[in-house]
C-alpha cells in the first residue's frame, strides 16, 4: 500500500459548495445509515473520524477534521450530534463546513463523549462503534467505554464503509472535478521537473500549484530509485529520472497519479514506462461491473511477471472516495495494511472508483504509473479526464 | 554534537529511567502521524518520521534497539535516515514479542488503537507500562542539536512571514494567501507547517483558509509553524491590506503590550501561569476580561515539540516551572470587539534566566498600502 507524509494540519481551502452537494444528499445517507442500524438493532452510532481518516464521520456530515479527532453521536432518530476536539471559538468555522447544527467543541472526547450518550439517553443502549480508520486514541476510547459501563458496544467499523463503495452521481462528479484538477497539476508539474534542481524546491513549486487550485490536502512521494515524502532531508538535486506519485483532496474526495517523468531520452526507460502504462490499462480493462475484484490483481501478475512482487510493495491499488485507501483493496493483504478486515467487495459495481498503480525497477531507476478509475457499465473511464 | 551522538545521549538517559522503573524493555509506538500537539516519541529517539500506520522501536535494556515499520517500502529509508539501522517489517514485531521482552513499558498509547493495544497485550501476555513519562522528562529540555534545527526553522519561519508581506495583495484568495506562505517555507526545505492565514475586516478566529477574497482593509492574521526534522517553530503575526482605521492601531498596542509582559514573565524557575496571568492581566486592564475566556480566548501560548511538549499550555493554573532549553510559543493573540481576531507570538527559548524569541520578524502590524 502507499502512503504519503500525513499533513499535521489540513491546511487547505476549505469550504462547503452546497450547491455541489446539498443537504438532501446528507439527509439520504443518513436516512439509508438509520434503516441499517435499525436491522442491526442499534440504538446508536458513535462514529470516530480525525484529520488522517474522516470518511466515516464526512460521509454523513460532511465535516473533515483538520487537526485531532472527533465523533459524530447519530441515535436512531432525532438530531445527529458532533462532538470535536476544538476550541470554542472554532465552532461558528466547523459548522460551516456542515449541516449538522450541534457541534460542540471538547478537549476530551472520551469524557465528553460519555457525557453526551448520557444526555441523549444512550448510557444503557446498544451502540455501533464506527471507526473503520483505526484513529480512536486508545486513552480516549478507554475514558468513554469506562464512563459508560452498560452500553452494550457493537464493532460496526464496516457500516457505513459499504455505503461509500457505490459513489452517488453528487460524489462522481466531485471525483471528477478532483480527477481535473490533479490532471492540471501533473501537467504543469512538467515545468518544475528539471535536472539539477533540487528536490524538496520541485516539491514546493507542485505543492504551491495544488494549493493555488484550491485543494484540501495533498500527498508527494518521488524519488529516483524508490518513492519517498518531502523533508528537508531530501535536498539531493535531481537528475535525469523521477517517478512521482500524488494524491490531492479536494471538496473531501482523493484522487491519485502516477507519472514517471525521464529527461534523458533513454530509449530503455522509455519503453519501461509505456509498458507500465500498458499495464494499468489492461487493469483497468477489468473494471466492469460484475467482475470479480480479484481479476485485477491477476492481470497485473500475469503482464507484470518477475516485477509483480515489486509492483505489489507499493500496491496494485484500491478503492478511492472520502478516503485515500478503501473498499475495493484487491486483495486481503492490502486491506489489512491499512487495517481493514477485507478487501471490502468481492465484486465490482457501478460507480465504484478505483485507484491503479504500478511500479517496478529497470535499469536502476523506479518507474511508475498511476490513475484513478470510475468502473462504468462500458468499462473504465479515468477520473482524470 | 552529532545526530549519532545526540541519539546515544538519549538512549542511554531512556535505558537509565528503564531501569529506574524496573523494566526490561521499551516499546515506542507511532502511527505515522507525526503532530507537535500529539508527540512523536519514535521520532524523538530514531530521527525518522514515518508514513505508515505502525512503527515500533524496541528498546532493550542490554541489546541494540530495533525499529519495526511499515509499510515495507519506507524500509530503507528509514535505515539511511535513521539513527537506528537495525529496521525491519513490522510483521517480524509480532516474532519478537513471542519470544519475550520481560517486563514491557509502553510509549504511545495516545497514537495506538485499542485492537493492537489488545495484541499486544496478547501477546505479551502482560499489560506494558505506560511509560510515556520516560521521554517527557527527557525531552522537556531542547538539546543544542534540537535548537540547531528549532533555529533553522525560525529562520523559515521569518521568511514566510516576509512572504506574506511581499506577495499579499487584494483579489487574492485566502487560500491562496496561504499557499505564499507555505511555498517560501518549502522552497527553504520546511517539511511541514501547522499554518493558518486568513483575511477578513473582522476575523472570527484562526481557521484553514476559504475561498474568500481578499479586500481593501482587510486584516490578515497568520500563525504559522514550519517544521524542520521533526521540531516546530510557530509565529503569529498580523498585517493590513490598506490604511487600518485607528481603532486598529489601538488595539493592537494592546497585544504589543500583553506580548512584552508575557516574556518579561517567562523568567526560568516561574511557574507557566505567570504568563498567561500577565497577558490576561493586560488584557482584562484594557477592559476586555469577558474576552480572555472561552469562547473567545483560553491559552496563551503552549509547548512546541516532538518528544514533550513541556511546559505545556499556558494558562491559568499550569504550575509547571520553566526551565533553560524549553521552547513554547507565547502568544496573546486576542479577539476584540472592536476589531476581531488578531494575532501576534513568537516561539521563545528558556536561557538561564529568561525567555528569548527565536523569531525575528517585527512586533509591529505590518501595513500594505
Amino acid at each position: 500500500m502507499i502512503f504519503g507524509r500525513h499533513s499535521v494540519l489540513k491546511r487547505g481551502c476549505s469550504t462547503w459548495d452546497k450547491q455541489a452537494m446539498p443537504q438532501e444528499e446528507f439527509q439520504a445517507r443518513l436516512d439509508a445509515v438509520r434503516r441499517e442500524m435499525a436491522r442491526q438493532n442499534l440504538d446508536a452510532l458513535v462514529i470516530y473520524g480525525d484529520n488522517y481518516s474522516f470518511a466515516d464521520l464526512c460521509y454523513l456530515t460532511n465535516y473533515f477534521p483538520k487537526v485531532r479527532g472527533g465523533i459524530g453521536v447519530v441515535p436512531c432518530d432525532g438530531p445527529i450530534s458532533l462532538l470535536l476536539n476544538i476550541g470554542s471559538r472554532d465552532v461558528p468555522f466547523a459548522k460551516s463546513l456542515t449541516w449538522v447544527e450541534d457541534v460542540r467543541a471538547s478537549g476530551q472526547v472520551g469524557r465528553d463523549g460519555a457525557e453526551l450518550l448520557k444526555e441523549k439517553g444512550l448510557a444503557q443502549a446498544k451502540v455501533g462503534l464506527v471507526d473503520s480508520g483505526k484513529g480512536f486514541p486508545l486513552p480516549q476510547l478507554e475514558e468513554m467505554k469506562g464512563s459508560l459501563p452498560q452500553i452494550e458496544w457493537i464493532h460496526s467499523h464496516l457500516l457505513i464503509q459499504q455505503m461509500r463503495l457505490q459513489k452517488s452521481a453528487r460524489e462522481l462528479a466531485a471525483l471528477r472535478g478532483a480527477g481535473r484538477v490533479l490532471n492540471e497539476i501533473c501537467d504543469g508539474a512538467r515545468d518544475f521537473i528539471k535536472q539539477g534542481r533540487k528536490e524538496y524546491e520541485i516539491i514546493a513549486d507542485i505543492d504551491r500549484l495544488a494549493r493555488d487550485k484550491g485543494v484540501e490536502d495533498i500527498r508527494i512521494l518521488a524519488g529516483e530509485k524508490r518513492l519517498q515524502p518531502p523533508g528537508s532531508k531530501m535536498s539531493a538535486k535531481l537528475g535525469t529520472h523521477w517517478a512521482v506519485y500524488l494524491a490531492i483532496q479536494h471538496d473531501r474526495y482523493w484522487v491519485e497519479t502516477g507519472r514517471t517523468h525521464i529527461l534523458s531520452g533513454d530509449a530503455k526507460l522509455q519503453t519501461a514506462y509505456q509498458k507500465a502504462q500498458e499495464i494499468v490499462a489492461k487493469m483497468a480493462t477489468q473494471l466492469k461491473p460484475g467482475r470479480p475484484v480479484a481479476t485485477i490483481d491477476e492481470t497485473a501478475r500475469k503482464q507484470l511477471g518477475e516485477f509483480y512482487a515489486i509492483a505489489s510493495i507499493y500496491g496494485l491499488g484500491n478503492g478511492v472516495g472520502l478516503s485515500q485507501w478503501e473498499p475495493p483493496f484487491l486483495s486481503e493483504d492490502e486491506a489489512r495494511q491499512v487495517g481493514s478486515p477485507s478487501v471490502g467487495a468481492a465484486v465490482l459495481n457501478e460507480n465504484m472508483t478505483v485507484a491503479l498503480r504500478v511500479t517496478f525497477e529497470t535499469e536502476g531507476k523506479l518507474i511508475l504509473f498511476g490513475d484513478s478509475f470510475q468502473v462504468t457499465a462500458k468499462g473504465p473511464v479515468s477520473l482524470l479526464g | 554534537m552529532n545526530g549519532q551522538q545526540e541519539f546515544e545521549n538519549r538512549i542511554a538517559k531512556v535505558r537509565q529511567a528503564i531501569r529506574d522503573k524496573g523494566l526490561q524493555t521499551l516499546l515506542v509506538f507511532d502511527s505515522g502521524r507525526h503532530n507537535f500537539l500529539r508527540m512523536n516519541y519514535v521520532a524523538y529517539l530514531t530521527d525518522f518520521i514515518g508514513v505508515g500506520p505502525e512503527a515500533v522501536l524496541v528498546l532493550p535494556l542490554d541489546n541494540d534497539p530495533v525499529l519495526y515499520l511499515s509499510p515495507e517500502w519506507d524500509i530503507d529509508r528509514a535505515q539511511e535516515e535513521s539513527w537506528v539501522k537495525n529496521v525491519q517489517p513490522f510483521e517480524n514485531f509480532w516474532n519478537l514479542l513471542s519470544k519475550g521482552v520481560g517486563k514491557a513499558g509502553l510509549i504511545g498509547r495516545e497514537a495506538m488503537h485499542v485492537d493492537l493495544h489488545d495484541e499486544i497485550v496478547k501477546a505479551l501476555n502482560q499489560a506494558p507500562v505506560n511509560a510515556k513519562d520516560i521521554i517527557e522528562n527527557i525531552a522537556r529540555r531542547k538539546s543544542g542539536f534540537e535548537l540547531e534545527r528549532l533555529r533553522q526553522a525560525a529562520i523559515i519561519a521569518d521568511a514566510g512571514v516576509q512572504a506574506l508581506h511581499e506577495e499579499a495583495h487584494v483579489g487574492l484568495k485566502e487560500f491562496e494567501l496561504a499557499a505564499i506562505v507555505e511555498y517560501r517555507m518549502r522552497f527553504l526545505g520546511a517539511e511541514d507547517n501547522f499554518g493558518m492565514v486568513v483575511a477578513s475586516n473582522h476575523n472570527q478566529a484562526l481557521h484553514p483558509p476559504t475561498d474568500r477574497v481578499v479586500q481593501s482593509g482587510d486584516i490578515i492574521i497568520g500563525e504559522i509553524t514550519p517544521c524542520i526534522g521533526g521540531l516546530f517553530v510557530q509565529i503569529c503575526r498580523t498585517m493590513v491590506l490598506g490604511q487600518p482605521a485607528p481603532v486598529v492601531h489601538e488595539k493592537y498596542a494592546i497585544l504589543k503590550k500583553a506580548m512584552g509582559l508575557g516574556m518579561d514573565a517567562a523568567k526560568t524557575g516561574a511557574p507557566a501561569s505567570d504568563v498567561a496571568a500577565a497577558i490576561n492581566g493586560t488584557l482584562c486592564d484594557a477592559g476586555y476580561e469577558k474576552y480572555c475566556r472561552p469562547p473567545f480566548m483560553r491559552v496563551r501560548g503552549h509547548g512546541l515539540g516532538c518528544g514533550s511538549s513541556a511546559p505545556g499550555n499556558l494558562e491559568d493554573g499550569n504550575q509547571t516551572k520553566l526551565e533553560e532549553g524549553m521552547t513554547f510559543i507565547i502568544h496573546p493573540n486576542q479577539y476584540i470587539p472592536e476589531t476581531g481576531y488578531m494575532t501576534l507570538g513568537d516561539t521563545v527559548v528558556m536561557t538561564q534566566l529568561k525567555a528569548e524569541p527565536m523569531t525575528r520578524t517585527s512586533w509591529d502590524i505590518f501595513v500594505k498600502e
